[in-house]
């Protein structure tokens, strides 16, 4: 096996990781704060409120995210990394927003009813008392679509983003190194995601002890 | 009452949209959609194959194949499938020197896509049926096939339902990948006829409306079942 095409094509590479990185970063957290919003505004005791919540998510679930980016880049005409930003962060916020959802009901009511007896009010009883028990047990849901938005992330290079799949199908054409190029984004995207798996399980240590 | 609304803004806003520009493009647009269907379905019940020889494995089989499974499984779940389709197609035709058309790269790609997700959901199905039925059924003298055939499975199976119908909404969605290896599924036939007439709001709402309706219904079938059900991502 040869990796000198790789050492070469080096600082391409790691733009690409970089920019995959970014859209990682800022994706999680923009789908998280859209999602948790959604889904936290989807248990609320506005009934218009949780139905708009439904059809949202309902609507971005099942829409694929090809089309999505596709409709954001070609036809609104967005450039290619908010375009693609966008995309992810609508696509993965519908997830987030079911896992919220889910989350925060399972919580026992009681403890809604022990904020409101105490005399905090409905935003006040959901960021003291709801919030705070929904992480603790929502966040190895939150590691699954953090991960999903990772593998998402690697359809904006159909967009045209250079992404890492997006590089690293470009030193395969040009190296014909197929090999090589497999074991190196095979690596990489596993790299990156036992990074996301080891910021959120140090998260939910940091959670624990509190 | 909420879809209701929605469909009356959607109805509102789409009277003028050029739908009859793509009426006359129905064949074209229905022979896509039988394509993805039809990628779909195979990928799922032969997947399905796979999965079950790759979950027993993970579950049963001796020390040294169970890790070599977990690999497998784990791999491929966890780089992009996109990687995976182009893997397929670019790659593994270089390796074994025969030419594959991409019709046969799609399949087997989503066959394997669709066989690592298809063994996690069969493994989650197995481990979910209480150990106590395994006992119970050592107690009253049947062999290990036995129980395995004829108490574990059915539980399991009415267990993993839900998880494999939002398997299939999954792998129904990941088909609009072969888009990049020249299929000419659903999406790929609207972007054509997009690219043809000009009509971008017309296609894309069609898109958005057809793929919601097809999962939709999925989707509601398998809240029925498992109302705790969480549908993941793709």
């Amino acid at each position: 096996m040869n990796w000198r095409p790789f050492i070469e094509h080096a600082d391409v590479l790691w733009a690409g990781l970089f920019l995959t990185l970014r859209l990682m970063v800022f994706g999680i957290i923009g789908s998280a704060i859209v999602g948790v919003t959604i889904g936290a505004l989807g248990v609320s005791s506005q009934y218009f409120l949780r139905q708009l919540c439904a059809t949202y998510v309902e609507v971005m679930r099942n829409v694929p995210l090809v089309v999505k980016l596709f409709f954001l880049y070609f036809i609104l005409g967005l450039d290619a990394f908010p375009a693609a930003l966008l995309g992810l962060v609508i696509h993965q916020s519908a997830f987030i927003a079911d896992v919220t959802s889910a989350g925060l009901r399972s919580i026992p009511h009681e403890q809604t009813e022990a904020a409101f007896a105490t005399g905090l009010g409905d935003v006040q009883s959901f960021i003291y008392v709801l919030f705070p028990q929904f992480l603790r047990v929502t966040i190895p849901a939150f590691t699954n679509q953090a991960i999903e938005l990772l593998k998402n992330s690697a359809l904006v290079s159909l967009i045209g983003l250079q992404d890492l799949t997006f590089v690293a199908q470009n030193i395969q054409i040009e190296t014909y190194r197929y090999k090589e190029s497999f074991i190196v984004v095979t690596t990489l995207y596993v790299a990156l995601t036992f990074a996301i798996v080891g910021v959120m399980s140090a998260l939910q240590r940091r959670l624990r002890t509190h | 009452m909420c879809l209701a609304a929605a469909i009356a803004v959607l109805i509102y806003f789409a009277r003028d949209f050029e739908w009859h520009i793509l009426w006359r493009y129905r064949q074209f647009l229905l022979e896509g959609l039988l394509t993805t269907l039809v990628l779909t379905s195979v990928s799922i019940s032969l997947g399905m194959v796979v999965a079950i020889v790759l979950a027993t494995t993970r579950l049963y089989g001796p020390r040294w194949l169970r890790y070599v499974a977990t690999a497998i499984i784990e791999i491929v779940r966890a780089i992009p499938q996109l990687l995976i389709l182009l893997w397929v197609f670019f790659v593994v035709p270089e390796l074994s020197g025969r030419k594959f058309t991409p019709e046969l790269s799609a399949t087997i790609a989503f066959i394997i896509i669709a066989a690592s997700y298809l063994a996690e959901v069969i493994r989650g199905g197995l481990m979910s049926v209480d150990r106590l039925q395994f006992e119970s059924g050592y107690a009253t003298g049947l062999s290990k096939a036995s129980i395995f055939m004829s108490i574990v499975l059915p539980q399991a199976v009415r267990n993993m339902l839900p998880a494999l119908l939002a398997t299939w909404i999954m792998l129904f969605k990941t088909t609009t990948l072969a888009y990049v290896i020249g299929i000419i599924e659903f999406f790929h036939a609207a972007t054509i006829v997009n690219s043809r007439e000009l009509i971008p709001y017309t296609t894309y709402a069609m898109l958005a409306i057809v793929y919601f309706v097809c999962c939709y219904v999925i989707a509601v079938i398998v809240r029925r079942l498992d109302p705790k059900y969480v549908l993941r991502s793709a």
